[in-house]
């Protein structure tokens, strides 16, 4: 397909660190190979990163002034992103936008702004919510309203697309029969990926004993030690499981709020020298702590895609995980023990994995290699690509039906969106007065990634001959 | 298409496009209203009655107080009064706690109450003179404004679940908070009144009103169904009727309040459940089980 220009819009981008991010970071990485050209903009980050940043390979970087609220998200007010986003999207001369995460206002924003310039968009959902509290409710709305008029939704697990269809309601009226109504062809699942050499299981396979018995198991445990991550389950679940298998070590890597609990429970059962806490572990040492043990555990009460579990199994751990949201569909059943989130089932699951690995019936490199084959980053970038082709293709909506669509939202919510959206055009019919087209500073030159090569090799022979 | 069965998983690429949507799997786990047990109307009356018989009580007050403003009851009948529905009340709760304690804790249990009873009592007769002036230099129209709300508070705060039967009472905050709105407001009210005794007999039986009633009243709630129908109708009755030769127009309106609160809120809300959608799937935060 020919080369789109892309621009990604999200609250949640680097310096923070985390799924979504690292997602964002290497779709584009990966976009940008297949020829494309890709920038992302997304909110500054105290201290100083304002303004415009390159990122290795050439993804250029828009940190727009606005402060944030609460976990790292903008303040939703609707329209003061445009006049940022209108410049922005005509200097670069971006075709199409892509809003990542649904608690990210400005992605949201991106999403209701983009047609006053015939841009075209897609959305990914990466979380899982509830229904029943109101915070869930009032989010959902708010998404809902959002997705009325977006060109593609993509969802990065199975359960994800059948949540965000739910929450975004996502339905739309048959051709056939008006009465009945389908979920929309525009939903697609595209799960994340890893890059399968940065997580390599540590020895090299020793060929001539193959069933030499670890002396000692190591259970090792990297999350963010918060509810919604089960810490109580691991709580009472590491004594029982130390007291019944003497030769067995947990690592624990990650801080949090539970931080405390575990603490006490370390010291109350008098196992300082079996359960070690590392504290928070950058993502370039992640691999290191996987590495030093043979089962991973993973107690998430909650997970959309669990891209912690893939890297754990992908270094040659046995996984262990509670059987909920989209865990179960994220690897083939030999290579994963599932639990019910009881502290009974976690421990019968672990002592079944204990006793699988201490037999040596778990082959790290095979499991490597075969999490290396099921997911690659090149073939995420070619599904979206995809994704991106269907939605170029398609037509785009005009505003009466972008109108008619909002008030589907209900008779209160309803009315109070398109109030957005017609004032909306009217903002960016004033923009248009006041920051002409002609006197925008546009973009003409671009990364020339085979000119960077040439430059470089270039200095590398300079240097040489000095 | 392919032959190949669609399978929920996302490890193995499948020969079907991404925006595929199997029919047979897609929101397959979705149940509604699993846990949804709909609530039948009488169930509903006899649960509102503890709110129309708090209700009641905050009339019956009002109509004392007015009464008292206007020097057409006497001060000392309202005390006599309020030490009759003292010990009779006093009666019934040892008549309802007489199957579960012994003798010797009784005992002790009796003396203790009337020890603080007759302190109360006793500080309440101090303090009414100088309750009497406590806010005597505040104009009135202010005291029936925080009145007013000092006793929606204690009305939508007030704790009308019944009492665990063998449980200890356990105070909640919001109960706590309730009884303090509503004391407070009668001192307020007190200000108003032309002598200490009148205003010496309002705050005994507000205290009445609404520190002892409550109590009597969530034990009652726990008990037959017979005697909490009759204690809502004697109470809905005594205050239309204290009202009625104040002000018809009141009295009318303390009606409707009632008769709403009976009957026709717990109507809406049997009406109101069949839009009740509840959605759960394998989205949902899991509850941890730890022994």
């Amino acid at each position: 397909m020919d080369p789109l220009s892309i621009a990604m819009i999200t609250d949640f981008f680097h310096p923070n660190v985390g799924g979504v991010e690292n997602h964002i970071f290497m779709l584009s990485a990966n976009l940008l190979r297949k020829g494309h050209k890709v920038i992302v903009i997304t909110h500054s980050h105290d201290p100083d990163r304002v303004g415009i940043r390159w990122m290795l390979p050439s993804l250029k970087v828009y940190y727009l002034p606005y402060p944030t609220i609460a976990s790292s998200a903008t303040l939703p007010n609707y329209f003061t992103f445009l006049p940022y986003f209108r410049t922005i999207i005509l200097r670069e001369h971006i075709t199409l936008i892509h809003a990542h995460a649904s608690l990210s206002p400005l992605g949201q924003e991106g999403i209701l702004h983009a047609h006053l310039m015939g841009v075209r968009t897609v959305f990914t959902d990466h979380s899982l919510f509830g229904f029943e509290d109101a915070a869930s409710i009032l989010t959902n709305k708010l998404l809902e309203a959002a997705l009325k008029n977006v060109d593609a939704v993509i969802c990065v697990s199975h359960i994800g697309r059948e949540n965000t269809v739910l929450r975004g309601q996502l339905f739309e009226k048959t051709d056939e029969d008006p009465s009945t109504v389908a979920v929309s062809g525009n939903v697609f699942v595209i799960p994340n990926a890893l890059v399968a050499d940065q997580f390599k299981p540590s020895q090299i396979p020793d060929v001539s004993q193959p069933s030499s018995k670890p002396l000692c198991v190591t259970i090792v445990v990297i999350s963010r030690l918060a509810y919604r991550k089960g810490i109580d389950l691991l709580v009472a679940a590491a004594p029982r499981i130390c007291s019944a298998f003497p030769n067995v070590k947990f690592v624990i890597g990650g801080t949090g709020p539970k931080l405390n609990e575990l603490l006490q429970m370390r010291e109350k059962h008098l196992l300082q020298d079996r359960i070690e806490l590392l504290g928070p572990v950058r993502h370039s040492d992640v691999r290191d702590v996987l590495v030093r043990g043979s089962i991973f555990l993973n107690t998430s009460l909650t997970e959309s895609f669990g891209i912690a579990i893939l890297e754990a199994a992908c270094a040659g751990l046995y996984v262990v995980s509670t059987r909920v949201g989209g865990v179960p569909e994220i690897l083939p059943e030999d290579m994963i023990s599932f639990a019910n989130p009881e502290e009974d089932d976690v421990f019968r699951a672990m002592s079944e994995a204990i006793t699988i690995v201490s037999q040596g019936k778990h082959d790290p490199w095979n499991a490597h290699k075969r999490v290396k084959g099921f997911y690659d980053w090149f073939q995420v970038a070619e599904r979206t690509e995809k994704v991106y082709e269907s939605v170029i293709k398609s037509d785009q909506r005009d505003l009466w039906t972008r109108i008619r669509r909002t008030m589907e939202l209900g008779p209160f919510a309803g009315l109070i969106y398109v109030v957005i959206l017609i004032v909306n055009c009217v903002f960016f019919l004033i923009l248009e007065w006041s920051i002409p087209r002609e006197d925008l500073h546009f973009v003409w030159m671009h990364w020339n990634r085979d000119y960077f090569i040439e430059l470089s090799q270039k200095e590398a022979r300079k240097t040489s001959f000095i | 298409m392919s032959a190949e069965e669609w399978e929920k998983v996302l490890w193995k690429t499948q020969s079907y496009p991404d925006n595929h949507i199997p029919a047979r799997y897609f929101l397959a786990s979705l149940r509604k209203n699993p846990n949804f047990r709909p609530y039948t109307y009488w169930p509903l009356v006899l649960a509102s009655c503890a709110i129309t018989q708090h209700l009641a009580t905050i009339y019956i007050f009002l109509a004392v107080f007015v009464r008292l403003k206007e020097c057409s009851l006497d001060p000392r009948i309202l005390v006599w009064i309020t030490v009759a529905c003292f010990i009779g009340g006093y009666l019934a709760w040892e008549l309802l706690n007489c199957s579960r304690s012994d003798t010797a804790r009784r005992n002790a249990n009796g003396t203790k109450t009337l020890k603080s009873s007759i302190l109360v009592f006793l500080a309440l007769m101090a303090l009414s003179p100088v309750l009497k002036t406590l806010t005597a230099a505040t104009s009135s129209d202010s005291i029936w404004a925080l009145s007013a709300f000092l006793f929606m508070l204690n009305a939508l705060l007030a704790d009308y679940s019944p009492a665990k039967l063998g449980g200890q009472v356990r105070e909640r905050l919001t109960s706590v908070l309730s009884m303090n709105a509503a004391i407070s407001s009668s001192v307020v009210l007190g200000s108003r009144l032309s002598d200490g005794l009148a205003v010496f007999a309002l705050i005994l039986f507000s205290v009445q009103a609404f520190a002892l009633f409550p109590m009597l009243r969530q034990r009652l709630q726990a008990t037959l169904t017979i005697f909490q129908a009759l204690l809502t109708l004697l109470l809905s009755l005594l205050s239309i009727c204290l009202t009625a030769s104040l002000s018809a127009t009141v009295s009318c309106i303390y009606a409707a309040t009632l008769v709403a609160v009976t009957f026709v809120a717990p109507g809406i809300l049997v009406w109101a459940q069949k839009y009740k959608n509840e959605i759960r799937g394998p989205w949902d935060v899991a509850v941890p089980k730890v022994n």
